[in-house]
């Protein structure tokens, strides 16, 4: 038990909590599921209530709010459809920042983690699996309501597409929010990472106006946090120059060996 | 004239007329969850429901109407005799926002009952049927070959308590490799009959562990040959020292093939797997006799040459 002196709410997100270690921010979210843990992931008692540790290496959401995400997150009562769920690890997080009024439609198509996704849905009462493929969003149009918010972690070439596709289908329209976690090396290697980001952001702001991207190195290499206020928008606004968005260490471009 | 829109949410379904949107009232397609999610999956002629075809009938004649899921529009067609179209991006929109919320307990077992059915039906795929097992076959070979490595190094002395767990040790060695024997002939008939023409290019077990390595037989067919030859190998390509090996490795008659010469080997019998594949997949017809020769003047070739 913790006396829970150092936990404070993350700024606009009440079931998120952060603590201030010696080295780094330490990230938990309000269960709104029940023991066993999900993905072997550390839960802590405060004041009746539980939480699950979010840890950046495991999750790129995570990663992102430690390396300085200054966007909405998603908050609770809202419904979010949540594309490339895998077998639910980040999507069992945002199922508990938007607690129990609100909803997660978390669509996967490989049918493994599917089996694992459905089963952690059976004790997370908030989380809706949809079998399906997130390139076809009419397939599962019928299945999803308007959604305040769209959360993407899908490994392809054409991620953004897919996203835009469901944004404008399935969002409930102006000021839904757009996260893209953007994996830069399934993006072909005709371009840096950097210009991978740059072009998808150019991509993003026809649609949505951008929060300010932010790396997630060096817990995802060549990944980026992406996303954004639906509704045809402003420019890209400028970035704080005392967070990076490039990658550390490495040049882009260059082999690793 | 805004067309009639129905649209599903959920195990619901809804119809909006025209502007503004008018809800003629949730369909519930059935009570119980997993009935309603067999019928969503369906969504035959059978499975629309009297309420709707009702409350279809007293819209004007003129009305054009619209449906989606597509699959919907279909059956709801095939019962009105008359052509249903898909949306516009604007009228489904606005539909969906039409529409009210499900009841969330009701949602979440209408959701768990449809993602088990299609679950259910994905595995039963004869392909995912083959990605399992060879998977599973891989992985009790790896355990049969460490059992067997320790059971070798294992000392025991005769009327012992250690003798008596050889025994009992030999006896679960014995399980396993039946399970392992079992599961190979499976494997080996699942690729004989999905892959034949690969399986008789490169043996039907190193066959099912390129499906599974792919991902799938359609994911393998659109492979090039390059990366067929790496499937599954556990080096990183690199420039400089890559590797030349996958799964590829433990084809058939790349053992009657020189140690120096068995990369060269390895393109050939790549190339020649994605044509047989693809065969498999698009073609359908029986090229094994074609790749089997091919394949032999090749190892022959690779014998004879000089370095």
């Amino acid at each position: 038990m913790r006396t829970g002196r150092n936990f404070r709410p993350v700024a606009g997100s009440p079931r998120l909590l952060e603590v201030a270690r010696a080295e780094r921010r330490e990230l938990w979210t309000e269960a709104v599921g029940d023991l066993p843990p999900v993905y072997g992931e550390r839960w802590t008692d405060l004041e009746d209530r539980r939480y699950r540790i979010f840890e950046p290496a495991r999750s790129k959401l995570a990663a992102a709010v430690v390396r300085g995400w200054t966007g909405d997150l998603p908050a609770p009562g809202e419904r979010w459809l949540y594309l490339g769920a895998a077998s639910g690890t980040t999507a069992s997080h945002i199922a508990d920042l938007v607690g129990p009024e609100g909803r997660v439609y978390a669509v996967e198509r490989s049918v493994r983690p599917f089996a694992r996704l459905l089963s952690l849905s059976e004790r997370w009462p908030n989380l809706r699996p949809v079998l399906g493929d997130a390139r076809d969003p009419l397939a599962y149009a019928a299945l999803v309501p308007p959604a305040a918010g769209v959360y993407a972690d899908i490994a392809q070439a054409d991620q953004l597409e897919i996203v835009l596709r469901n944004a404008e289908l399935l969002l409930r329209g102006d000021g839904a929010r757009v996260l893209v976690a953007l994996k830069t090396a399934s993006m072909g290697r005709h371009r840096s990472a950097t210009g991978h980001r740059e072009s998808a952001e150019a991509t993003l702001a026809n649609e949505v106006a951008l929060y300010p991207s932010v790396t997630l190195e060096p817990f995802h290499r060549g990944h980026f946090m992406l996303g954004g206020r639906w509704g045809r928008a402003s420019k890209v606004p400028a970035r704080d120059p005392s967070r990076p968005t490039t990658p550390l260490g490495r040049r882009p471009g260059r082999r690793a060996r | 004239m805004r067309p009639t829109l129905v649209v599903g949410n959920g195990p619901a379904l809804f119809l909006s007329g025209t502007d503004p949107v008018r809800l003629l009232g949730p369909f519930p397609l059935d009570s119980d969850p997993k009935q309603a999610a067999t019928r969503f999956e369906s969504m035959g002629r059978s499975d629309v429901p009297t309420r709707l075809l009702s409350a279809l009938e007293s819209l004007p004649a003129g009305a054009s109407l619209v449906a989606s899921p597509p699959r919907l529009a279909r059956a709801i067609s095939e019962c009105v005799g008359r052509p249903v179209g898909t949306p516009t991006l604007e009228d489904l929109r606005r539909g969906r926002r039409a529409v009210p919320l499900p009841e969330a307990a009701v949602e979440r077992r209408f959701f768990l009952a449809l993602g088990h059915l299609r679950l259910e039906r994905a595995l039963r795929a004869p392909e995912e049927v083959l990605i399992t097992l060879a998977r599973e076959e891989e992985r009790v070979e790896r355990s049969v070959g460490r059992e067997a490595r320790a059971a070798d190094s294992f000392v025991s002395v005769p009327d012992s308590p250690l003798d008596l767990h050889l025994a009992a040790w030999d006896r679960a060695r014995g399980a396993l490799g039946d399970l392992e024997e079992a599961l190979r002939r499976t494997v080996e008939k699942e690729a004989k009959t999905q892959v034949p023409n690969l399986s008789a290019l490169v043996g039907p077990r190193v066959a099912a562990r390129l499906v599974a390595a792919a991902g799938g037989v359609g994911a393998l067919a659109r492979m090039p040959a390059s990366r067929i030859q790496l499937l599954g190998s556990r080096r990183r390509p690199s420039p400089d020292r890559g590797p030349r090996f996958g799964v590829i490795y433990r084809a058939d008659r790349l053992v009657d093939v020189p140690i120096g010469r068995r990369g060269a080997y390895a393109r050939t019998l790549a190339a020649l797997a994605a044509i047989a594949v693809r065969v498999d997949v698009h073609g359908h017809r029986d090229i094994s006799a074609e790749l089997v020769a091919r394949r032999d003047r090749r190892v022959e070739a690779l014998r004879r040459r000089r370095r």
